[in-house]
């Protein structure tokens, strides 16, 4: 049988270890989501060297990059260096 | 400032800091709540009378003691994370200060408006007057308007150290060759103190940081006096 039809088996004579399994694999799944969001979304990291060669360039003021903002709403910032 | 035999943080000056305050108060309560629960069952345990003490399978006990710990770690998880990226907002400053880390003083550049630049160094105990403090006292103090957001860009000039004022809540690497921004608002006028906070040599513990805040006039004059001195 496949792991988790073994883990399942299993699960039904110990149903207290269910709880374990909803935190452990909520927090596995959290992490990972995270790490492909920092891989996909953030500007610092170049997948395609042809297309879109350096991201970290392209930054607008009024884009959020970061996952949570408390205070400060970006889409009222103006850009302030110059243009090069 | 500390005071002798002082346990706790310093009071909060900028609003990060009381954000950070009652964060600690938030998690230190569960701690306590939880170290007080442990210390009860260890004294119940050891002091008992009863002979069968261990249970051997519950599944209803099982699932509490699974339950509540994810539940009171997702509760300090949470206010943590919200300050974790309240700090890093720089919230439109009105000045930019830049605080150069050098073996064994730091200097402060205000270079927005005009050029002033200055050095810090500690005054050395034989120096000091009566009623200023030992190892914290500086012959120049970085000046800042108070109620104003201020952003500092700290580097060094040589090896590493570290800018840090707790009653601000600040803390950020002084790395050769990069340039590390922090902010802070403080909220009210006072002086407030620092020490370098990265091993840096044999006068590490004797370089300290003093930021004072004043209104925002009297940092004008302030500026001025110190660009007619330069």
């Amino acid at each position: 049988m496949s792991m988790f039809a073994v883990v399942r088996k299993q699960l039904k004579s110990h149903p207290a270890l269910i709880p374990l399994f909803v935190f452990i694999g909520g927090g596995a799944t959290m992490s990972m989501m995270y790490l492909a969001r920092l891989g996909l979304r953030n500007p610092d990291v170049c997948w395609d060297r042809k297309n879109n060669p350096e991201p970290w360039n392209k930054m607008a003021p009024t884009d959020q990059y970061k996952f949570y903002t408390v205070n400060m709403d970006y889409s009222k910032l103006k850009k302030q260096g110059p243009d090069f | 400032m500390a005071h002798p035999s002082q346990l706790g943080f310093q009071d909060a000056a900028s609003p990060v800091m009381e954000e950070l305050l009652h964060f600690h108060d938030h998690a230190l309560m569960i701690v306590f709540m939880i170290s007080t629960l442990v210390l009860y069952i260890i004294i119940a345990m050891v002091t008992t009378d009863l002979t069968n003490k261990y249970i051997l399978d519950s599944q209803e006990i099982e699932v509490i003691w699974t339950v509540l710990p994810g539940l009171i770690l997702i509760l300090i998880a949470l206010p943590s994370l919200r300050i974790l990226y309240l700090m890093d907002e720089i919230n439109d400053p009105h000045l930019t200060i830049k605080a150069m880390g050098h073996q064994w003083y730091w200097s402060y550049e205000y270079t927005d408006y005009e050029e002033l630049g200055f050095d810090s160094y500690m005054i050395p105990t034989q120096d000091l007057s009566p009623g200023q403090f030992r190892l914290l006292e500086t012959d120049h103090r970085m000046v800042v308007p108070s109620e104003s957001p201020v952003r500092v860009l700290v580097s060094a000039e040589d090896v590493l150290h570290s800018w840090a004022v707790p009653a601000l809540g600040v803390k950020m690497d002084a790395v050769p060759g990069r340039l590390n921004q922090t902010a802070f608002v403080a909220s009210r006028s006072g002086v407030y103190y620092g020490q370098c906070s990265e091993i840096c040599g044999a006068n590490h513990s004797f370089m300290p940081i003093v930021v004072e805040a004043v209104p925002l006039e009297h940092f004008e004059n302030w500026s001025s006096l110190m660009l007619e001195d330069a």
